[in-house]
């Protein structure tokens, strides 16, 4: 039986296992007793590219049927420093996993987004979490946050533009409308400061973001970067969500509750 | 006595076309599909559920029934109830409780047909949930008028005959029998004798509405209960434990929730308007018979025109129905406009037939004035209902900006607009009884003034059929909305049969706003009716009657008015026996509504346990490769609502009976005037507030004050859950609560004038 490679990005993990993509979403969000329920976001790598740095006789032997032919759920090969291990060619599809199991698969695709100055708000997702505010477009913010000349960096980074709606325009008074975030206010001082002082291009917004990433807050899409690439895998609009996704748009729409 | 002509016929006549367009319809939806294997399915369970709740709950109340008919059979042996009593009480809570039971049958077949009528198109969908809520309607009418002509023609003929020696005890009460006692065919023409004849049947079929009222509080109480129970656990576990959404067949919860819907919405929503229906044509019947006589002659049209005039208003409604027409390409404003045309179309309709009656002399014009101060009444309260209810103006999205703050301030704020809102429905009532009453002549004739005053009521209900049709759409077209989502059907579906849902609640603000509003005037009839159920028992004890007379100073208890009985029983709040009254029936609806709403937090508790129960001991629920358990959850909500509705409905039968025994006429005259003053302004208040929570959720859900998820969603769905029992529990079942009790008083005003010790 097949065996598949997961980079589990929430949390960080580098897992075999033998179940396809939907199982494996759907058992890491509600199909284990650990943890009953939960979001869940994964990468799934191409074993081929990485077997050289793989234990593959561990995977051999752990990961195979149990007993009853049940296939093995997952093998857990390392849950530290586990993104700036895996090359970016070896990441194949993004799955986005509600908190009761329904998963949806996103294809990478080249960006193609606007570079002009404007605010933008990330929220991390991997290897750290907290919320930015940037007027740096992702490609610069992505290369910021990876090439070393920021005191804090890291190797590489996943992270996702958040929406802000007419905050972009105007943060002192537009209305937050249906932008679920909390502690607006300081979101808002945040921004301002931004448009108004032409040194800084970032401020952090909240420092260790703790609660589920509310999917339909997601502007564009999701960007794995390092200093020398990045890959996008870009989110569906919300015609092709309420049609082609309709299940997994549903879900999505009452996590948070 | 003056000929009433032919047009009486109308009303059997009327029933009986009510009926056989009910069966037209309900025949014409089983015609559709119901769609794909598993919209069958679905449909499937949420009919065993319902079928199964109603099964139950008609098992308690049929126990209930049988107590209270052996009580009544005792009472009436004792020589204080009328005989007919028992079997007018069984037949009025049997006709209520058929009604509600085809209304719910029908319901729960229209579900997937509905929904696939939405995948062919918008009117195509309208048309099935349309349709099959006039099924309801015109049940609800056409059983109702069928009740009352039966008891109708049945007593008359029955005195007439002299069957049970009932013509004669009648003449021997007007001193016409002289020493011989010997029954007279002379009698019958005199109208004397008819009149008092009338007074007895009209009074006598007043008291199946009990039997409807009972009925009624137990769908009501038993429905509400039910449907939160089975709504706050889909919600709770499956939604915010789970996070599956509410329509999801994952969801153990889910299929309770829809049958909580057909339940709630459908069969107790039909029981608590069929009894407004009957109780509004019957206490003006009753108020009608009191005035008949004039100038030594008998005018029957005084009784029978409120039931020619629902017997109208069943022919205005089906013409409405059929006025109700689309094209396939509709959108939801056109669909809206269409329903529209239909009630306003019957609604002008009985206008215009009032009118005529009013020009062939079956009443005055003042009751014109009565019935379009009714219908005016209704529309302001609908109006005054939408402002107050709507996210379309400023007190529901002033809750959802609280929400901002967080629960508190939604709940603080939530409390604050149900209150403000009592104020609308509350003046208008008051207007419109002051205009009903003064409109018919009330200024200068308290009696006459009363009975415009209930047939204002009976021109708000007259189109009923119509108007449940637009109701109970509501709920099928929310139903058919379930399906399409557990069925996964496409996303145009979707749109459609939520478009479909939108229009059953905007429509429902009218309807309610005409529920409310003839309570309020049907009850205040009732209680003048109360008296003339007085006057009769005071004419069967001779010692009592002597001392009325006596203390009285009038010729006889026929000529009695209403300053009369206020002179013999004290009946001025002045006096602390009538005072205490006033404050048990006040106490009352607080009471009543804590019961109801401690019942939905245990029945809830049970549905929670259960649903996590189900989560934790049956694993691949939430992976999909496991079924739920429906049926356990259908039934253990149907445990927890027949259990918990079972005191605070024998507590509303009881009150009255006891507060009748120890503080006599005064004491319920009290009691009533508390319970309907406290109890309309508290259910305005649960239902507005409740309301308003329900669409705060909603207003913030669309993408106001952080949308979905935010702060001010965690805080708009608690007001909302608070809200849930508010609105359809406690809100709807005090209506009914009213009206049951002053129903319990009139048949129990013998017990009450022979035993009590005040």
């Amino acid at each position: 039986m097949k065996r598949y490679l997961y980079l589990s990005l929430l949390p960080e993990g580098l897992i075999a296992s033998m179940l396809p993509p939907n199982e494996f979403g759907n058992y890491l969000s509600v199909g284990t007793k650990k943890r009953t329920r939960g979001q869940a976001m994964f990468l799934e790598v191409d074993m081929e590219s990485v077997k050289d740095i793989l234990p593959m006789d561990y995977i051999e032997e752990k990961c195979v049927m149990q007993e009853g032919n049940i296939p093995k759920n997952s093998v857990y090969l390392s849950i530290y420093r586990v993104l700036e291990t895996i090359p970016l060619k070896a990441l194949l599809k993004l799955y986005l996993v509600t908190d009761d199991g329904r998963v949806m698969e996103l294809e990478k695709q080249e960006y193609k987004g606007n570079l002009n100055k404007e605010l933008h708000l990330y929220q991390e997702l991997c290897p750290i979490t907290p919320r930015v505010a940037s007027t740096l477009a992702p490609k610069e913010f992505s290369l910021l946050m990876t090439d070393g000349t920021e005191k804090v960096s890291v190797p590489r980074i996943v992270f996702t533009e958040l929406q802000l709606g007419d905050l972009s325009k105007d943060p002192t008074a537009a209305k937050i409308d249906n932008l679920p975030y909390p502690n607006v206010q300081h979101l808002r001082d945040g921004l301002l400061i931004l448009k108004e002082n032409n040194d800084k291009n970032k401020k952090t917004i909240i420092r260790t973001f703790t609660k589920d990433l509310l999917y339909r807050t997601i502007k564009n899409g999701i960007f794995v970067g390092d200093k020398d690439d990045m890959i996008y895998y870009p989110f569906p609009s919300i015609e092709e969500l309420e049609s082609k996704y309709y299940a997994w748009w549903r879900s999505a729409n009452i996590m948070g509750f | 006595m003056e000929s009433t002509s032919s047009l009486p016929w109308i009303i059997p006549v009327s029933s009986i076309i009510a009926l056989g367009f009910a069966y037209f319809f309900f025949k014409k939806m089983m015609k559709n599909s119901e769609g794909t294997d598993r919209m069958k399915e679905i449909a499937q369970y949420v009919r065993e559920g319902a079928m199964a709740y109603l099964k139950r709950q008609y098992k308690v109340v049929g126990i209930v029934f049988a107590i209270l008919f052996i009580i009544f059979v005792i009472l009436a042996i004792m020589g204080v109830q009328n005989p007919f009593v028992p079997i007018a009480f069984l037949t009025g809570g049997f006709f209520s409780g058929l009604s509600g039971f085809l209304g719910m049958k029908t319901a729960t077949y229209a579900s997937a047909r509905t929904a696939h009528g939405a995948s062919q198109s918008l009117n195509k969908g309208l048309q099935v949930a349309f349709r099959s809520g006039a099924v309801m309607g015109f049940v609800v009418v056409g059983f109702g008028l069928l009740d009352i002509a039966l008891w109708y023609w049945s007593l008359n003929y029955i005195y007439d005959n002299n069957i049970f020696g009932l013509g004669l005890k009648v003449a021997h009460e007007l001193g016409l029998t002289g020493s011989d006692a010997i029954w007279s065919l002379d009698y019958i023409t005199n109208a004397n004798w008819i009149h008092t004849k009338m007074v007895h049947i009209t009074t006598t079929m007043l008291t199946f509405g009990m039997g409807a009222s009972t009925q009624a509080l137990f769908a009501r109480v038993g429905g509400g209960i039910y449907t939160k129970a089975a709504d706050v656990g889909a919600d709770l576990v499956g939604k915010v434990e789970a996070g599956i959404p509410e329509d999801d067949p994952r969801n153990p919860a889910t299929i309770a929730d829809n049958v909580g819907d057909n339940v709630g919405d459908v069969a107790g929503m039909g029981a608590d308007l069929y009894e407004s229906y009957c109780g509004s044509i019957l206490a003006t019947a009753a108020l009608g018979a009191a005035i008949a006589m004039h100038d030594g002659q008998f005018n029957d049209k005084f009784i029978l025109a409120p039931m020619v005039v629902a017997a109208i208003g069943i022919i205005a409604s089906i013409i409405g129905v059929f006025m109700v027409r689309t094209k396939d390409d509709a959108t939801a404003k056109s669909l809206l406009n269409s329903l529209l045309v239909g009630t306003a179309g019957s609604s002008i309709l009985i206008l215009i037939a009032i009118v005529g009656m009013a020009y062939l002399g079956w009443f005055g014009w003042g009751i014109v004035g009565s019935v379009v101060s009714g219908l005016a009444a209704g529309i302001i309260i609908g109006q005054g209902t939408e402002y107050y209810t709507s996210d379309g103006y400023k007190p529901t999205r002033g809750i959802a900006e609280q929400a901002l703050q967080g629960p508190a301030t939604t709940i603080i704020d939530g409390m604050a607009v149900g209150m403000y809102s009592t104020w609308i429905p509350i003046v208008t009532i008051v207007a419109g009884i002051i205009a009903s009453f003064g409109f018919a002549g009330g200024f200068t004739d308290f009696a006459h003034g009363v009975y415009g005053i209930g047939f204002a009521a009976v021109g708000m209900l007259s189109t009923l059929g119509i108007t449940l049709a637009t109701d109970a759409f509501g709920p099928i077209a929310d139903n058919a909305g379930g399906n399409a989502e557990m069925a996964e059907l496409p996303k145009e579906v979707r749109e459609r049969t939520d478009a479909l849902d939108m229009l059953g609640n905007t429509t429902a603000a009218t309807g309610k706003g005409f529920a409310i509003g003839s309570a309020a005037l049907t009850a205040m009839a009732l209680m003048v009716a109360y008296l003339e159920e007085v006057r009769l028992w005071l004419a069967k004890v001779p010692e009592l009657g002597a001392d009325f007379i006596d203390k009285t100073g009038i010729s006889s208890l026929a000529n009695a008015d209403i300053y009369n009985f206020v002179d013999y029983y004290n009946l001025n709040v002045f006096n602390p026996i009538l005072l205490a009254g006033l404050f048990l029936g006040s106490m009352m609806s607080f009471v009543f509504v804590a019961m109801t709403m401690k019942a939905v937090g245990r029945a809830a508790g049970a549905m929670v346990e259960e649903v996590r129960r189900q989560f934790r001991e049956i694993p691949g629920i939430l992976t999909g490769t496991a079924t739920p358990e429906y049926a356990k959850c259908v039934e253990i909500s149907t445990i927890g609502a027949q259990r918990e509705m079972l005191f605070p409905s024998l507590l509303a039968i009881l009150v009255p009976i006891v507060v009748g025994l120890i503080f006599g006429v005064a004491g319920v005259i009290g009691l009533l005037m508390g319970g309907l003053v406290t109890g309309f302004s508290l259910a305005v208040m649960l239902n507005n507030a409740g309301g308003a929570w329900d669409n705060a959720k909603k207003y913030i859900e669309k993408g106001n004050f952080g949308g979905k998820g935010s702060d001010a969603h965690k805080a708009g769905v608690v007001g909302d859950t608070v809200g849930d029992p508010f609105k359809d529990t406690s809100g709807p079942s005090l209506n009914i609560l009213i009206k049951l009790m002053t129903m319990v008083s009139v048949v129990m005003s013998g017990v009450t004038v022979v035993y009590s010790l005040m």
